[in-house]
């Protein structure tokens, strides 16, 4: 009997966050720019001790306003995925569930597209008008979910099968508008929709808007954190669950709301980066087991490792174009996918 | 300047001049001939800029267009009594706006098409698809696709396009004279370093046209070199190396005014884009719609761009200029890619924004 | 199954001493019905039912399929709402109490799902726990003891380490009881624990049911449709039919010839035995 204890969680997710520290520095050194070691690290140095105004080289200043603000993204978009992922895979008692399965990436996309095709016609103010996508894609996620939400409810609560196919159905029918409206809108700027659906993290944004999602993932994977137990217990059977204490409707509701914040959150900002929220729970299950105390956080910290490698190679391999990061997860991730299937998920 | 590969033209215009089949060659059932009864139908054989093989009726009287620029095209030639319909995207000139309609370029309408009875269908590979002129074999109704790929390409298509049509002292014409615009501009710019552009496509993701596109000789043509140097049609480029490279406009196309200003004042108020400098100091040129069509217009759009891009090379020409763009070529009616240069009106409306770095 | 089980003669304590004095849980006039959809009118699945139960009783509730055996289970433990009636453990009506508070006292054992992802038999076991202390925390000593302590004493110690999936069905139905156990709960229900056990896990159960409930003061509720098991075991049989509790009372009082064959349907054949506990014979037809 080895239950889980307090320095054993810690360790393992110091483990992964030295990796996570090294694969950043790969991330940082490497890319159509080529960085020295040495200039990283000054430059590096200079960031964090707010010195930003020394940093006069053409190579820091990529460095400083490009590369870092896109690993960051990546970083955050990978950790919410994942964490996203492993509550849909626990909340829905299936493990071939993902973050998008319950229609949130198809709503923001028509939320995205929307946005797409009024802007032409809108006057906003520049620094709005930037913001304009991810806002909508943001919106039109938060109206899926609702929308899912209700769908998925039989006497009161959320039931997992009737909440799997309420979001499949919602996912098709989203999925159809969109293609409708691509094919009739005659827009230029619909031509521009097909980028954002592979997933994508080379859009840049304002400061604030980094720390806006850092927030963001932080509160709601913590909700999600604090029902880590009762995600544990509820793995056994809805009824068992119940006769064990836990509050399953809500447990449900809360940690669905969180999961699909997240997925939203995520979207809104890098489009749909598939394969990550699926695979990597999948992974750190087998690495260090089902219990979700410790399968939260080394996923989010798994996930926020894989996207910033897929970015990487994204970036670099037919640099100085680059590839969108959801083709370089789906290439590496359908094999993975398939040689976890045979193990059986351990 | 580029010279025209002279090998090519020669092996289209040789080919241009093949066999009358006659009487000889059945037609189809199906074939949809304009009625002219007691005449035998004669046919031409040609392969067109794809390589396919086209049989074409002679003479051509009812053409359908499958793309904004081979409308223009037409119009160009004088031909547009003899256009029986067009797509929904072909908007200029505007009584193009009037002729029937198909569809779009990569679905068009079958059914409307064969309802047209034309003699000869047009397309080109970078608007519609192979599917559409395979459909159209299988009906019997002729189709003749364009492929050009650099300015010089343009004109050698518009007057093979001509011969083709019946027409080949308009097409002659019309080739002489953008030639012969090209030429002046070359004269003009010829001896100027080209300026360095990066021509954007779309901002997030940021997307560039490659070495090998019209869009790209286009830009050589106007006194510019794109700094984006790739083999794929339209790569995503990398920040990064934008912002290495530093290039000295950013060069947007557009459909409607006020697209371009408005991209760059949100571009501006990215820490990302801020260390381009062309952004900092909202050095960006404007072209007209026209640079995405590949037809005689956009020597209107390469003139224009240079402008923008070589103001001093203009400054003392401003006269001959606004002469030159009004003239209307007395031999053929009517060419009304020469009578408004778009980007004249859309560069009056952007200096009054205070927006463009060219000066006047 | 029990380790040290040798002679026939119950180890047991006698009746008086085992069972304790006051009511610990009162069934007050439940019933339940409900209605398929909305615009029908509601079935009837129980009517007014009562009955009370001791500490250390064990209490059968016997009957065929569909007679309201399971709803009457799930009543007591609160997990439906009584259509009318009530159901109080020491006091407290345990259809209002959180389901943290509720699993504090009542444990359930039934079919169980299956497990979507691998665990090890004292995870399993720990997870009955939850219900004390905080949501998110990390086991205490306390509750590691309680779960070994379960572990042993339904006989499954050596099984600790070993993977749930790995385990046969006696023993899995061990170790299920083990996690109900170690909630230390007041009382214990079972909802046909004996349906895939072969005859010796069946006695071992009923056996360690008894053990237990005398040792540890349970209050142990019985669904089942065995009638010599429950004849053998329970201190008070509730006898169903149709929805109806048709009489409640010790095996020796309930166990009458024209009763059984009215509410089993089958010919068969009652004989009283020494220690006052019928046995029942059915007839084959001839």
């Amino acid at each position: 009997m080895r239950p889980l204890t307090f320095r054993k969680l810690v360790f393992e997710c110091f483990f992964l966050l030295v990796i996570l520290f090294f694969v950043v520095v790969v991330a940082l050194k490497f890319g159509a720019v080529p960085v020295s070691l040495y200039a990283l690290g000054r430059d590096l140095l200079r960031v964090l001790l707010g010195q930003t105004s020394q940093i006069s080289s053409d190579y820091g200043l990529i460095i400083q306003n490009i590369r870092l603000p896109r690993i960051i993204l990546g970083i955050i978009v990978g950790a919410s995925l994942s964490v996203a992922g492993t509550s849909f895979q626990a909340l829905l008692r299936n493990p071939l569930a993902d973050p998008y399965v319950l229609g949130v990436s198809s709503g923001a996309a028509l939320g995205a597209i929307l946005s797409l095709i009024a802007e032409p016609h809108l006057a906003l103010p520049p620094a709005f008008g930037a913001l304009l996508t991810p806002l909508c894609a943001f919106l039109g996620a938060a109206v899926t979910i609702t929308a899912v939400y209700f769908l998925g409810r039989r006497q009161g609560q959320i039931e997992s099968n009737t909440l799997l196919l309420g979001g499949i159905i919602t996912a098709s029918f989203l999925s159809a508008v969109i293609v409708f409206l691509m094919s009739t809108v005659n827009s230029s700027n619909t031509r521009g929709m097909v980028f954002w659906l592979m997933g994508n993290l080379s859009t840049s944004f304002q400061k604030s808007i980094y720390w806006f999602l850092a927030g963001g993932f932080f509160i709601a994977a913590g909700v999600i954190y604090s029902t880590a137990n009762d995600l544990n217990v509820l793995l056994a059977g809805e009824k068992e669950a119940t006769h064990l204490g836990v509050d399953v409707r809500r447990v449900r509701f809360v940690v669905y709301m969180a999961a699909s914040l997240l997925t939203g959150l995520a979207v809104s900002v890098s489009g749909a980066v598939g394969y990550v929220g699926l695979i990597v729970p999948h992974v750190m299950r087998m690495v260090f087991g089902s219990d979700h105390r410790t399968l939260l956080p080394t996923a989010a910290l798994g996930g926020a490792i894989a996207v910033v490698v897929a970015d990487t190679l994204a970036r670099i391999v037919v640099a100085p174009n680059e590839l969108p990061v959801g083709a370089v997860t789906a290439v590496v991730g359908a094999p993975l996918f398939i040689y976890l299937l045979r193990r059986r998920f351990a | 300047m580029k010279k025209l590969p002279p090998s090519r033209i020669r092996v289209v215009a040789c080919r241009t001049l093949v066999v009358f089949s006659c009487a000889a060659a059945p037609s189809r059932a199906q074939s949809a001939n304009a009625p002219s009864p007691g005449e035998p139908p004669a046919f031409r054989e040609v392969v067109d800029e794809t390589g396919r093989s086209v049989r074409i009726p002679q003479p051509v009287r009812r053409i359908v267009s499958l793309a904004p620029s081979l409308t223009e095209t037409i119009y160009a030639l004088g031909l547009d009594d003899r256009l029986v319909g067009d797509t929904d995207y072909c908007d200029y000139p505007p009584d193009a706006k009037k002729k029937t309609k198909v569809g779009g370029g990569i679905d068009p309408s079958l059914e409307v098409i064969a309802s047209l009875h034309p003699d000869l269908v047009l397309a080109t590979k970078s608007f519609n698809r192979l599917e559409t002129t395979q459909s159209l074999d299988r009906l019997g109704i002729s189709s003749y696709a364009t492929d050009p790929h650099t300015v010089a390409d343009i004109m050698s298509s518009v007057k093979t396009l001509a011969a083709v049509l019946g027409v080949p002292e308009a097409g002659a014409s019309v080739a002489e004279e953008m030639h012969h615009r090209l030429d002046d501009l070359q004269q003009r710019i010829g001896s100027l370093p080209p300026k360095r552009v990066l021509f954007v496509v779309w901002t997030q993701p940021l997307i560039s046209t490659g070495k090998d596109t019209f869009l790209a000789d286009a830009l050589r043509h106007a006194g510019a070199v794109s700094i984006i140097d790739s083999s794929q049609d339209w790569p995503q480029v990398n920040l990064e190396e934008v912002a290495r490279l530093q290039p000295d406009f950013l060069v947007f196309a557009e459909s409607h005014s006020g697209d371009a200003s408005r991209e760059m004042a949100k571009l501006a108020t990215l820490p990302a884009w801020k260390i381009v400098r062309a952004v900092r100091n909202h050095r960006y040129a404007v072209t007209s719609d026209a640079v995405n069509r590949p037809a005689p217009r956009i020597v209107s759009a390469v003139e224009d761009l240079a402008r923008q891009l070589h103001p001093k090379a203009f400054a003392e020409k401003s006269d001959d200029a606004k002469k030159a763009s009004g003239k209307v070529n007395p031999a053929f009616h009517p060419m009304p890619f020469m009578l408004v240069s778009p980007g004249h009106a859309i560069h009056a409306h952007l200096s009054s924004a205070g927006g463009c770095a060219c000066g006047r | 199954m029990s380790p040290s089980r040798g002679s026939a003669a119950p180890r047991t304590p006698p009746e008086s001493a085992r069972l304790g004095t006051e009511i610990r849980l009162a069934v007050e006039q439940v019933s339940y019905a409900y209605a398929s959809n909305a615009s029908q009118a509601p079935l009837f699945t129980l009517e007014a039912t009562s009955f009370q139960a001791r500490p250390g009783e064990i209490v059968a509730i016997l009957g065929p399929n569909a007679s309201g055996k399971s709803t009457l289970l799930q009543l007591v433990a609160g997990i439906l709402p009584p259509l009318s009636g009530r159901v109080l453990l020491n006091g407290l009506a345990v259809h209002s109490l959180s389901p943290r508070t509720r699993a504090q006292r009542i444990a359930m054992v039934q079919q169980e799902s299956r497990l979507l992802f691998p665990a090890r038999v004292w995870q399993f076991v720990l997870q009955g726990r939850h219900a004390h202390g905080r949501s998110l925390r990390f086991e205490s000593r306390d509750d590691m003891l309680a779960a070994q302590n379960a572990l042993i004493q339904v006989g499954a110690a050596e099984l600790s380490d070993r993977w749930m999936d790995q385990l046969s069905g006696g023993e899995k139905q061990r170790v299920v009881l083990a996690r109900a156990l170690a909630q230390r709960p007041l009382l214990l229900l079972l909802d046909e624990p004996t349906l895939h056990l072969d005859i010796a896990a069946q006695v071992g159960l009923l056996d360690a049911l008894r053990r237990l409930s005398a040792h540890n003061r349970y209050t142990v509720i019985v669904v089942t449709h065995e009638l010599n098991l429950a004849a053998e075991y329970a201190d008070q049989i509730l006898l169903m039919h149709g929805g109806r509790c048709l009489r409640v009372g010790p095996p020796a009082a309930i166990y009458r010839r024209e009763l059984l064959e009215h509410v089993f349907r089958v010919p068969l054949k009652v004989e009283m035995r020494g220690h006052g506990r019928p046995r029942v014979t059915i007839l084959s037809d001839s």
